[in-house]
């Protein structure tokens, strides 16, 4: 499977991208949610987005209400990964299509419990 | 209607170090107890960086991590999972410090009513001018026996 990490600090990225690694994923990167939408156009099988809230150029908010304008892209998991933890900004992501939500910091666990959860990651395997 | 923020849940209990604490334990050292509050002065810094948020709104409010060069580039390698002798970049240390900063704010941002949006972060060499700002809280950190800080201040508009 493969994973899209979209954040604007390389640090996040890689961190991000070694997790889903070691359970298994396949890994591509984007510093916007604009450089995002053309990654999700030219990789066709991409299941899985990573996204974080406060990026330039195009936010992980508005990269989700984009990407649910697409039915070409509605098989695509998008799991919000942010600083962002008010109530009404988790309410407002996952109204806008996001459909899981995790707040910075996080440890490996909990990305791949999330994972678990959303079944694209088998119970047996962990980081 | 303006409705101002409202940061007296930070200053009434200092959630700063418990957000702080959470951090480290979880993405940089990979286990609790390492970060400890730093008792007595506030301590002098070695050659110092600087970095923030904003959270805009009514009252725009700057969430600000200090920390010497030297404790930079270890948080650095530690987020990065780096060895101790490898050299750091200004990059990746303007990016992980940055980062830091950012999930701090964030916390920092989700506890307070009313809050606006919150900002890129900064990352510098020069202390910023806060002289026309008002420190709402001020602490300092402990980390593998070097100081760090983080403040937060009420900037005029």
């Amino acid at each position: 499977m493969k994973a899209l990490v979209i954040d604007d600090s390389r640090v996040m990225r890689r961190i991000v991208s070694n997790i889903l690694v070691e359970v298994g994923f396949e890994t591509i990167e984007a510093e916007n949610g604009r450089v995002a939408l053309d990654q999700l156009e030219s990789h066709g099988d991409v299941s899985l987005c990573c996204i974080d809230w406060n990026m330039p150029v195009m936010t992980g908010f508005e990269f989700v209400v984009e990407t649910r304008k697409h039915p070409e892209w509605r098989n695509v998991t998008l799991m919000m990964i942010t600083t962002e933890g008010e109530q009404d900004q988790i309410v407002r992501a996952l109204a806008a299509g996001a459909h899981e939500y995790v707040i910075k910091p996080f440890t490996p666990e909990v990305i791949v419990d999330k994972l678990q959860f959303l079944g694209l990651v088998d119970v047996k395997e962990s980081v | 209607m303006t409705i101002p923020a409202t940061w007296e849940p930070l200053t009434a209990a200092d959630p700063v170090l418990t957000i702080a604490q959470d951090l480290f334990s979880t993405m940089i050292d990979g286990e609790p107890g390492h970060l400890y509050p730093w008792m007595g002065e506030n301590p002098p810094l070695e050659d110092p960086r600087y970095a923030w948020v904003d959270v805009s709104g009514p009252v725009v409010t700057r969430v600000m991590l200090m920390a010497g060069r030297a404790t930079g580039e270890q948080l650095t390698r530690a987020l990065l999972q780096m060895d101790d002798s490898e050299a750091v970049s200004d990059a990746d240390f303007a990016d992980a410090v940055g980062e830091i900063a950012n999930v701090v704010g964030g916390n920092v941002k989700s506890l307070v009513t009313n809050p606006g949006a919150l900002t890129l972060p900064v990352v510098t060499h020069e202390e910023p001018d806060m002289s026309k700002a008002f420190c709402l809280l001020e602490t300092y950190f402990g980390w593998k026996g070097a100081p760090l800080g983080v403040g937060l201040w009420a900037l005029a508009s």
